[in-house]
C-alpha cells in the first residue's frame, strides 16, 4: 500500500513549541512522524541576555503561559545559587504553595483536554470548572489568573495574609472532593478504559532509550522526578510520595496526573498549614552574580525542566539555555505512535500533554495523487470519535 | 460587503452574524497563556455560549479571527493566510499586550511585530493575559462595531484623515529588517 | 534511587577522557575534547549507568563553542561531559545514535550556533523560520541582524 503522508500544524495554538509533524501512514497505521518546532520561535534565550536579573523574570514567565512559575523558579533558583543567597523559609514555602498550585491546573487542564480527545466532554466540563477554584486561588495570591510574576531574586513579591490563607484552605475541601471523583471515575469508567488502555504504550527500557521525562516516564515505571532527586523550594521538607504507574500506556499517565492531583493538594494543605513567619526575602539582594555557571532543574508539570545558566560578574545572564519537557517528549511521541491508528494521534499526543486544546488545522497530502487540502483538528477529533462510535452530538 | 445594506438579505444576515459571531482563534507566536484564557471562556464558569458566541475551528467559517501574540517570521504568512481565508466582513481582535504592541517580546530576532503589522486589527483587548471576561468584552464591543459598520456602510467612517492601513498600502508583505 | 556517585568512581570511570571535578554536590563535571566525546559518552553510559541525557548545553565562548552533555542515571548524579568546539571548524561528532533523544538537541544547536554534527541522520532547520538565510547564527555572540539581509516572514505560502 502506498505511504500517504499526514502533517499536523503548524496551527497548535495551545503548545509551547508548535509543532508541525508530518505523520507518514500506510491505510490507517502510522509508519514514521517528523518535526518542524519553529513556529513559535521567538528568540527568549537571546533575549535572556540582554536583560537584566530584574527584567528577565517576567520574559522567562512568558516561555510558556501554563509552566509561567516554573520557569521562573528554575532561573531564579539558579541565579540565587550562584550568588550564594539564603532564601527565607517563608519565601520558599509561598514558591512552593504557587508551584503546586500551579501543577494543580495544569493537570486539571490536561485531564480536561484528554477527555475532549476521546468525545467525553462532560469530564471536560468538570475538570475545566474545577480549575477555576485553582485559579481563583491563584488570583487571590499573586493578583493574576496564569502569570503570577511571585518570584524575585532572593524571594517572593508578595506576602500572603491571613485572609487570603482562609480562603484558600475553604477552598481545599471542595477541590479534595472533587479529585477523590476523579480517582474514582478513572477506575471503572466506560469511555476511559475504552479509548485509554493500550494506547500509546511505551515501555520502561523505550522511556529510558528516548530520554521521556515528567508524568509520562513515570506512567512507564520509570522513578524519576526532580523534586525528590534534587529536592528544590521545600520538598524535602514536605511529606509527598512520587506517583508511578507501571502500565505504560496512556491510561497510566491519566492514574499518574489524577495521582499527582492529590499529592499537589497534600503538598498546599501542608505548606498552607505550616506556613513559617518572617520575611519574605532577603532584604538586599545584589544586582550582578558573580561568574559561575549551573545547571538548575525543576519538576515542571509536564516533566523535568533544565535551566543552564552562565553569568558573567555582571547583572545579567551571559547564557540561558532551556530545555523544556515537551522538548524531550517529542522523540518519544514519534516512538510511541508507530503503529498505532491514525485515530489515535489526538489522544497519545494529547498524553504528554503539549495541550492540544484549541483549533489545529492539519494539511492531508495524498502521495498517490498529491492532492492537498486541509482539515481542521476538530474534523480529525471527529473522525476518531465516528471511529470508535464514541461521538457525541456536536 | 455587497449588497444594499437594508436589503432583507443583508438585514437577516447581519441579524444571524450578530446573535451568534463564530470565532476563530489563532496563535501566532502567542506564550499560551491568552489561548488558555479564551478557551476558559467556552468552559462552565464564562460560558460564552449563552449568547450564541461559538468558537470553530476553520477560519473558512469564522466572522471574527482572535489573534493571541505577537507574530513570529514563521507563522506571519501564516496569519495572513489565515485572514484571507475568511469570508467578508471579516473582524480581527488582536488579544492581550503581544498582539497590540509585541509585549515582552518587542525586538526579539525572530518576531516580525504586532498583529497590526500584518493584518488591519479592528479592536485590541489590554491585559498580560486579559482576563477571560475582558475578551467577551471585546468580543461584545466587536459586535457593536459591526452593527455600527453596517449602519455606515462599510469600515472607512473609522478612519481618520491621513490614516494609512498598513497591510492595504502593502498588500502581502510585512516588516522585512530584523529588530533587534 | 541509589547511592550517588562519588568523585572517585567518576574520575576513575572516566580518567582517559579527561580531568574530573566536583561542580555541585550533585554535579561532576568532566572536560574532554571533541575526539574523545563518543567514547566518553559510552564509558559513562556503560560504567556509570548514566540512562538519561537531560540537555546539550552550548555556550559561545568567543573562539570556541562549549559544548556540555549532561548526563544521569539511577543514582540521581549529574555527569557534565563538556567539549571546546574551534569556531573556526565547528563539527563534532553526533552521539544522536548512542542517545536518541540527542537528536533533536543536535537539530537545536545546528540551528543556532551553526555546529555541525557529522553522522546525524537529518540535520535540517528545527527552530527557525524556512526562509531565515543560511551561514546566519542568531545565538552567537557576534551575531547582529544585516540590514541587507532579508530574515523572512513574508513568504506567501508555506505548510
Ligand atoms: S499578551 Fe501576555 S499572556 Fe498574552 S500571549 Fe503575550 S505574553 Fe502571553
Amino acid at each position: 500500500m502506498a505511504e500517504v503522508m499526514v502533517p499536523i500544524g503548524p496551527q497548535h495554538p495551545a503548545l509551547k513549541e508548535p509543532v508541525n509533524f508530518r505523520i507518514y501512514v500506510e491505510g490507517e497505521k502510522i509508519v514514521r512522524l517528523e518535526l518542524d518546532l519553529s513556529y513559535n520561535h521567538r528568540g527568549i534565550e537571546k533575549a535572556a541576555e540582554e536583560r537584566n536579573f530584574i527584567r528577565v523574570l517576567p520574559l522567562l514567565e512568558r516561555v510558556c503561559g501554563i509552566c509561567s512559575h516554573s520557569h521562573a523558579t528554575a532561573f531564579v533558583k539558579g541565579i540565587e545559587e550562584i550568588m550564594g543567597l539564603e532564601v527565607p523559609a517563608r519565601g520558599q514555602y509561598i514558591r512552593t504553595i504557587i508551584a503546586e498550585l500551579e501543577r494543580m491546573h495544569s493537570h486539571l487542564l490536561w485531564l480536561g483536554v484528554a477527555a475532549h480527545e476521546i468525545g467525553f466532554n462532560t469530564l471536560l466540563m468538570w475538570t475545566w470548572r474545577d480549575r477555576e477554584a485553582v485559579l481563583d486561588t491563584l488570583e487571590e495570591m499573586s493578583g493574576n489568573r496564569v502569570h503570577y510574576n511571585m518570584n524575585e531574586i532572593g524571594g517572593v513579591r508578595l506576602d500572603l495574609s491571613e485572609k487570603q490563607v482562609e480562603a484558600a484552605q475553604q477552598r481545599l475541601p471542595v477541590l479534595e472532593e472533587r479529585i477523590a471523583q476523579y480517582v474514582d471515575m478513572v477506575s471503572h469508567q466506560e469511555t476511559m478504559l475504552l479509548r485509554f488502555r493500550g494506547v500509546g504504550k511505551l515501555s520502561k527500557e523505550e522511556i529510558l532509550k528516548y530520554g521521556t521525562v515528567g508524568p509520562t516516564a513515570r506512567a512507564s515505571g520509570v522513578d524519576y522526578d526532580v523534586r525528590r532527586d534534587d529536592p528544590y523550594l521545600v520538598y524535602d521538607e514536605v511529606p509527598w510520595n512520587v506517583v508511578t504507574d507501571s502500565s505504560g500506556d496512556v491510561y497510566g499517565r491519566t492514574k499518574v496526573r489524577i495521582g499527582e492531583l492529590s499529592e499537589s493538594l497534600k503538598i498546599v494543605r501542608h505548606c498552607i498549614e505550616n506556613l513559617p513567619g518572617g520575611p519574605i526575602r532577603v532584604t538586599s539582594a545584589p544586582k550582578a552574580a558573580p561568574k559561575g555557571e549551573i545547571l538548575s532543574r525543576y519538576e515542571a508539570p509536564r516533566g523535568e525542566l533544565a535551566h543552564f545558566i552562565r553569568t558573567n560578574g555582571t547583572d545579567k545572564a551571559d547564557r540561558l539555555d532551556i530545555r523544556t519537557p515537551t522538548l524531550a517528549n517529542w522523540t518519544s511521541v514519534a516512538k510511541a505512535l508507530v503503529n498505532q491508528n491514525l485515530a489515535d494521534i489526538p489522544v497519545i499526543v494529547a498524553a504528554i500533554d503539549p495541550c492540544l486544546s484549541c483549533t489545529s488545522r492539519m494539511t492531508v497530502i495524498d502521495t498517490g495523487t498529491m492532492a492537498q487540502g486541509s482539515i481542521s483538528w476538530e474534523e480529525l477529533v471527529r473522525k476518531c470519535r465516528a471511529r470508535y462510535g464514541t461521538e457525541v452530538q456536536p | 460587503m455587497t449588497g444594499d445594506p437594508q436589503s432583507l438579505s443583508q438585514r437577516l444576515a447581519t441579524w444571524a452574524r450578530v446573535k451568534s459571531p463564530w470565532v476563530t482563534v489563532f496563535n501566532s507566536g502567542a506564550c499560551n497563556a491568552c489561548d488558555i484564557e479564551i478557551i476558559a471562556c467556552l468552559m462552565p464558569r464564562f460560558d460564552v455560549e449563552r449568547f450564541g458566541i461559538l468558537a470553530k475551528g476553520s477560519p473558512r467559517h469564522a466572522d471574527i479571527l482572535i489573534v493571541t501574540g505577537a507574530v513570529t517570521r514563521k507563522q506571519a504568512s501564516r496569519l495572513l493566510r489565515v485572514w484571507e481565508q475568511i469570508p467578508e466582513p471579516k473582524y480581527v481582535i488582536a488579544c492581550g499586550a503581544c498582539g497590540a504592541g509585541g509585549g515582552v517580546f518587542q525586538g526579539l530576532y525572530h518576531v516580525v511585530g504586532d498583529v497590526g503589522t500584518v493584518i488591519p486589527v479592528d479592536m485590541y483587548v489590554a491585559g498580560c493575559p486579559p482576563r477571560p471576561d475582558e475578551i467577551i468584552n471585546a468580543v461584545v464591543a466587536c459586535l457593536n462595531l459591526m452593527k455600527e459598520d453596517l449602519a455606515q456602510g462599510g469600515k472607512e467612517w473609522r478612519r481618520k484623515a491621513g490614516d494609512t492601513d498598513r497591510k492595504e498600502t502593502t498588500p502581502g508583505t510585512v516588516a522585512k529588517d530584523v529588530r533587534v | 534511587m541509589t547511592a550517588q556517585l562519588t568523585m572517585e568512581q567518576v574520575s576513575g570511570a572516566l580518567k582517559e577522557y579527561g580531568s574530573a571535578e566536583q561542580v555541585r554536590k550533585n554535579r561532576i563535571r568532566v572536560s574532554t575534547d571533541t575526539q574523545k566525546i563518543l567514547s566518553a559518552i559510552k564509558a559513562a553510559q556503560q560504567f556509570l549507568d548514566c540512562d538519561h541525557l537531560i540537555l546539550i548545553s552550548c555556550t559561545d565562548d568567543t573562539g570556541s563553542f562549549g559544548l556540555t552533555y549532561h548526563l544521569t542515571g539511577p543514582h540521581r548524579t549529574v555527569i557534565s561531559l563538556a567539549v571546546a568546539v574551534p569556531r573556526e571548524s565547528p563539527q563534532v561528532f553526533s552521539v544522536s545514535d548512542i542517545l536518541p533523544p540527542a537528536a533533536i538537541y543536535e537539530r537545536q544547536i545546528h540551528d543556532l550556533f551553526g555546529i555541525v554534527f557529522s553522522g546525524h541522520p537529518g540535520l535540517s532547520k528545527l527552530m527557525l523560520n524556512e526562509d531565515w538565510p543560511d551561514g546566519e547564527y542568531p545565538l552567537r555572540k557576534d551575531w547582529k541582524p544585516n540590514k541587507a539581509n532579508s530574515y523572512g516572514g513574508a513568504a506567501q505560502g508555506g505548510t
